[in-house]
């Protein structure tokens, strides 16, 4: 695995000429941002300050200098700001030669296509979330090997509607974020899902975490605190998750979920594993205000790619000293 | 007249609850039980295959190996107590571990496919094993707590249900393999 000061040292020697011309692209594009913004603010005062100044209020030109004109000129910015300005090649173009230029260095064997992403039979399979999906979209799509371990992660949203008793339909999320998935080093069966633990452990944690209706899957109590402060587990089978779930395999969960800082969502059904993290943010996109130039813009896609590939090392999915290969 | 017959009928509704739960929890860790019965058979099965591979590699081992061939015809005998039994496994872990930790020596053995599979089972039916102690370990607590825990406890007391010991995990002592008394054998 690639550390931070290799990507450095690869940024400063390959990748930084290259941003310079990407960078070049990004200020283009805001240049245009700030001159559209500037013609239509003008346009709108210009409207205003000329309907006041200069036509009588009692005509209809009144009207519609301080009202419509105002409003024209913006809708023409918006226009003008989605045909011209906006340089929809930038944002492939900074995939291209951004984010597929860290994955490839992060390693070789593994592909990247931008505006695909993990289907949606994956992310149900995983048992992870069971809420009925009415959208699904996601893009970044990044798949291939790592040494011995088969991997697929993307950028996903999932979500559900509902209708409110006037009639508008409303969105809700039930997941965002990255979503990851690996063939597992065991060979297993059923599933075992391992969800944040948002309940605490005391006893009424542990009754309420029992009746868990939504699920098929049933409580597993495991034997380290430290696990269960973080984690809840629900398995179709108590020995065969206790067989997935080694000792080992927890206190690296641990390590990853303290290395990551947020809830995590992992779950092992039919030998492979899928994981799931949230984020506010999208990922992998570019930001306009923020020059490429410097190291600071550019390290936070090398540590999230890493984050996601690094899954293999930190859950020691190469270890193949089962009867699966 | 009727609150007696009311509490009566209140009571044994909950000696029937709390016997059947007993049964369960009961019933749950022999169900444990019995898996760590079936995946040391499979280990049992695993043994002569294993002793077959490396002996003719393993000269200095012999002892070891002539042991852990007596250990599992003694084991599959089946006449043990329970503790011996546990024991017998512990021992039986232990040589394993200490024969894969002596196949360092030996880098053709190490390299052949053969071996190479059979540790892949070995390790398996080594964490399965180890699953199945941790669910049973963990269907006993629940088992002794409830026989433990007031007011099932007066239940339990009744019904003669007493607290099961729980397997120690043979881990630790995998971990520290002892190579001199291995090859002092």
């Amino acid at each position: 695995m690639k550390s931070l000061q290799e990507f450095e040292n690869f940024y400063n020697q390959t990748l930084f000429r290259e941003m310079e011309v990407l960078d070049d692209r990004r200020k283009q594009v805001v240049k245009r941002l700030f001159s559209i913004i500037g013609i239509t603010a003008g346009a709108m005062l210009i409207c205003i300050f000329s309907a006041i100044q200069f036509v009588d209020p009692s005509r209809d030109l009144h009207f519609i200098l301080i009202f419509v004109g105002p409003v024209v000129s913006l809708l023409l910015g918006v226009l003008f700001w989605g045909i011209w300005a906006r340089d929809k090649r930038f944002v492939a173009d900074f995939k291209r030669d951004l984010i597929e230029r860290i994955i490839h260095f992060i390693s070789p064997d593994l592909s990247y296509q931008p505006s695909n992403f993990i289907g949606v039979d994956s992310f149900e399979r995983s048992r992870l979330f069971l809420t009925n999906i009415d959208r699904y979209n996601g893009d970044d799509y990044v798949f291939g090997k790592i040494e011995k371990t088969q991997l697929w992660f993307s950028e996903v949203k999932a979500e559900y509607k509902t209708t409110t008793s006037k009639g508008q339909t409303q969105w809700h999320t039930i997941f965002k974020g990255l979503f990851f998935v690996a063939d597992f080093n065991k060979h297993f069966e059923g599933s075992t899902v391992v969800l944040p633990n948002r309940l605490g452990r005391g006893a009424l944690a542990r009754i309420l975490q029992k009746v868990n209706l939504s699920r098929r899957e049933k409580l597993v109590k495991l034997e380290d605190p430290e696990f269960n402060k973080y984690f809840v587990v629900y398995g179709d089978d108590q020995i065969e998750s206790r067989y997935v779930l080694s000792t080992s395999l927890m206190q690296r969960l641990i390590d990853f979920r303290k290395k990551y800082g947020n809830p995590l969502y992992i779950s092992f059904v039919s030998s492979f594993l899928f994981l799931a993290i949230g984020y506010t943010k999208d990922l992998f996109e570019p930001s306009y205000f923020k020059s490429l130039t410097r190291f600071e813009t550019v390290k936070p896609y090398f540590e999230d790619i890493s984050l996601a590939v690094g899954i293999v090392e930190d859950l020691n999915l190469n270890t193949r000293i089962w009867t699966k290969q | 007249m009727y609150g007696i017959l009311i509490a009566l009928g209140v009571l044994i509704l909950f000696t029937i609850i709390a016997y059947n739960r007993f049964i369960m929890l009961r019933n749950m860790a022999d169900k444990a039980f019995s898996t760590i019965d079936v995946m040391a058979k499979k280990r049992y099965d695993l043994i002569p295959n294993l002793v077959a591979a490396v002996q003719k590699y393993m000269e200095h081992e012999r002892g070891t190996l002539t042991d852990i061939t007596a250990m599992r015809a003694r084991a599959m005998q089946g006449n043990l107590s329970p503790d011996e039994r546990v024991q017998l496994e512990n021992q039986i872990t232990r040589s394993l571990g200490n024969i894969q930790v002596a196949v360092e020596n030996y880098p053709e053995l190490k390299a052949s496919e053969n071996f190479k599979q059979l540790q892949a089972s070995l390790n398996e039916v080594e964490e399965q094993l180890s699953a199945s102690r941790r669910a049973y370990n963990a269907a006993v607590i629940d088992y002794n707590n409830a026989v433990q825990m007031f007011p099932s406890n007066v239940f339990a007391l009744v019904f003669q249900f007493r607290s099961r010991d729980l397997l120690e995990t043979p881990e630790n002592e995998r971990q520290n393999v002892d190579v001199k008394k291995l090859f002092s054998n």
